[in-house]
């Protein structure tokens, strides 16, 4: 039943990935179909917690057991982060770069062999929930980040190649998109730290973690915290900050699911 | 009843002519209706802008109507001279359709421009309060204005600027996050430095500095945009603090160079830099836009913009008039029934 609610959620963010291709190609900011794509993506993401929810409570824990459960957790705390994050900055188009990145997670999810029964290294503890929990939060707001990192990337090259393409207009400006990214950064690593402090305590409580995780945990955490001092006191901005921001995450990635196929 | 239109515009008449027959705005409504008793109307509104004047009516006869149309314009304007090689008529479904093509920038002087909208907005508020509208004219204007939204929202008739001034104000407002916070200086004064700084204050750009060699002519324009002036020698020393540079001087040499330009980008921490180079010769060194920040534009790159939005405005023509099209069916059927 839960596979179903994410199915269905995905079939509306596909909606609004085709929705987002078609504003591309006019290259017209039409305020309805803005107002679409949004109300697409809340639609989406209450089915992906009504899937979440289920999955918990058949689970009887956190839906957070395997691969593919924590997948569609990074899916659905991205869009809670673009909920959270778009109308309070009205960052026009943020909905359309986040649309197809919700899809991906999601259509890789649902059609990769990942969704099978895994019983975790540790034992049960609220604070390890707490710990994946946090840490998959964290996952979703530096998947915005990345989002953000990639409309800067293209605005940045746009205006550097001197002849903007249909989407000039419609994305922010490249310094507006920079100072969004690096709170987007703040949060995901203060989010990383929380996560990371909640596995130390959990140690102390279920017993060690197995070292490839403690290794990749903190390997990431270094990488934000240096991409965050590079933005903030390095004055790294434009290109360069935008490439090391979609860079990391995907260092993230790799390492997670690397990390998960090692544990299985 | 029937519409008739008569009036000039940019295509039909020179400014000296039209310049001699606009109407003052603040006195729209009362020679509204002095036309109303003069020509025996019922119903009338005046348009006038710097680049057409023209009179929408609704008179029982159409053959009566033009002629007595032409005859005010001249003893309104006391005008001496015939009029008649420089004004067209149009009737019915014809004024229909001239209108929509009006308020939606079709027939502007600058394909797509949207100031027209305000103008005629105002001319049939105008019209209005002087009660020289009835059900034909407010159908015929309101019509028109839902016509004008539905076409800038659905087309791409408005979409870019076609003059460098606000092809570079458009890119600015792509590199920084608020203009208002933004300094903006010009190296040089010269016309098209000067309408691109207006522009760029026009749409809020914080503090101006003008810096010129004249000190008097630099003094003036400062004051006129409400600017700073500032020594031609000075200029490295403010640089950091900038954001928009435009530079228009007659150096025969290039004044901002990559090697100048590295350490200044430090010192304003790498923040984004928009340079605008309307020198001829160049003003600013090319290699500069290969340093990151740095958004170098000249004279050439947005003449080209400018012509490439033009491009795009004029592809959307023949969808425009095929959205006016159908309009124009409607409300002429409308009117038909109405009044035949």
């Amino acid at each position: 039943m839960d596979r179903y609610c994410f199915w269905m959620a995905l079939l509306f963010y596909v909606a609004a990935s085709a929705l987002t291709h078609r504003r591309l190609r006019s290259g017209r900011a039409v305020a309805s179909l803005h107002h679409i794509n949004v109300m697409l993506m809340v639609a989406g993401f209450l089915l992906q917690l009504a899937g979440l929810v289920l999955r918990g409570m058949n689970l009887q824990r956190c839906p957070l057991t395997n691969l593919f459960e924590m997948q569609m957790f990074i899916a659905w705390a991205l869009v809670l982060f673009y909920l959270l994050i778009g109308p309070s900055y009205r960052v026009s188009f943020l909905g359309a770069f986040t649309a197809p990145m919700v899809t991906v997670l999601m259509l890789t999810g649902l059609v990769a062999p990942i969704d099978k029964p895994h019983m975790p290294a540790l034992k049960h503890s609220p604070w390890i929930e707490f710990h994946a929990g946090i840490g998959i939060l964290a996952c979703g707001a530096l998947a915005l980040a990345f989002v953000v990192a990639a409309m800067d990337f293209v605005q940045d090259r746009q205006l550097k190649s001197h002849h903007p393409g249909p989407t000039f207009r419609l994305l922010p400006a490249v310094e507006q998109l920079d100072v969004i990214g690096v709170r987007l950064l703040k949060l995901g690593v203060a989010l990383l730290t929380i996560g990371m402090l909640g596995g130390i305590i959990s140690e102390t409580v279920v017993g060690a973690w197995p070292w490839p995780k403690v290794v990749w945990a903190w390997a990431t955490w270094l990488v934000y915290a240096a991409l965050l001092a590079a933005r903030t006191v390095g004055n790294w901005h434009g290109r360069r900050a935008a490439v090391a921001t979609m860079a990391a995450f995907v260092f993230l990635l790799t390492a997670y699911w690397g990390m998960s196929w090692l544990a299985r | 009843m029937n519409l008739v239109l008569v009036g000039l515009n940019h295509c039909s008449a020179p400014v000296a002519v039209r310049e001699r027959v606009a109407f003052p705005r603040a006195k729209l409504g009362e020679a509204t209706c002095e036309l109303l008793g003069a020509a025996k109307l019922a119903e009338a509104a005046i348009v006038s802008t710097c680049n057409r004047v023209e009179i929408y009516t609704l008179a029982a006869d159409a053959e009566q109507a033009g002629p007595a149309l032409r005859r005010y314009l001249h003893t309104y304007h006391k005008l001496t001279e015939p009029l008649d090689g420089y004004l067209y008529e149009r009737h019915n479904r014809d004024c229909i359709a001239h209108l929509m093509n009006v308020v939606c920038g079709l027939d502007s002087m600058v394909l797509g421009e949207t100031e027209i909208l305000g103008q005629v907005k105002d001319a049939y508020a105008a019209a209005q309060l002087a009660g020289a509208t009835g059900a034909a004219l407010n159908r015929l204007f309101q019509k028109a204005f839902a016509a004008a939204k539905h076409i800038r929202s659905t087309t791409a008739i408005t979409r870019g600027s076609t003059s460098v001034a606000n092809v570079a104000v458009e890119l600015a407002e792509k590199i920084f996050r608020d203009l208002t916070q933004s300094t903006v200086m010009v190296i040089g004064t010269g016309t098209m430095s000067e309408a691109t700084a207006k522009a760029l204050r026009s749409r809020g750009a914080g503090t101006l500095l003008v810096c010129g060699r004249d000190r008097e002519k630099s003094g003036t324009l400062a004051a006129q945009l409400g600017g700073r002036a500032i020594h031609y020698d000075d200029w490295p020393v403010e640089f950091s603090k900038v954001d928009i540079v435009i530079s228009a001087t007659a150096s025969p040499h290039p004044i901002v160079t990559r090697e100048k330009l590295i350490p200044l980008m430090k010192a304003r921490h790498n923040r984004p830099l928009f340079l605008i180079d309307i020198g001829v010769p160049r003003d600013i060194e090319t290699g500069c836009d290969e340093l990151e920040n740095v958004y170098l534009y000249n004279m050439d790159d947005m003449q080209q913009i400018a012509k490439d939005n033009l491009a795009v405005r004029k592809r959307e023509i023949n969808i425009c008039r095929e959205l006016i099209a159908e309009r124009v069916t409607r409300l002429a059927e409308w009117l038909e029934e109405r009044y035949q």
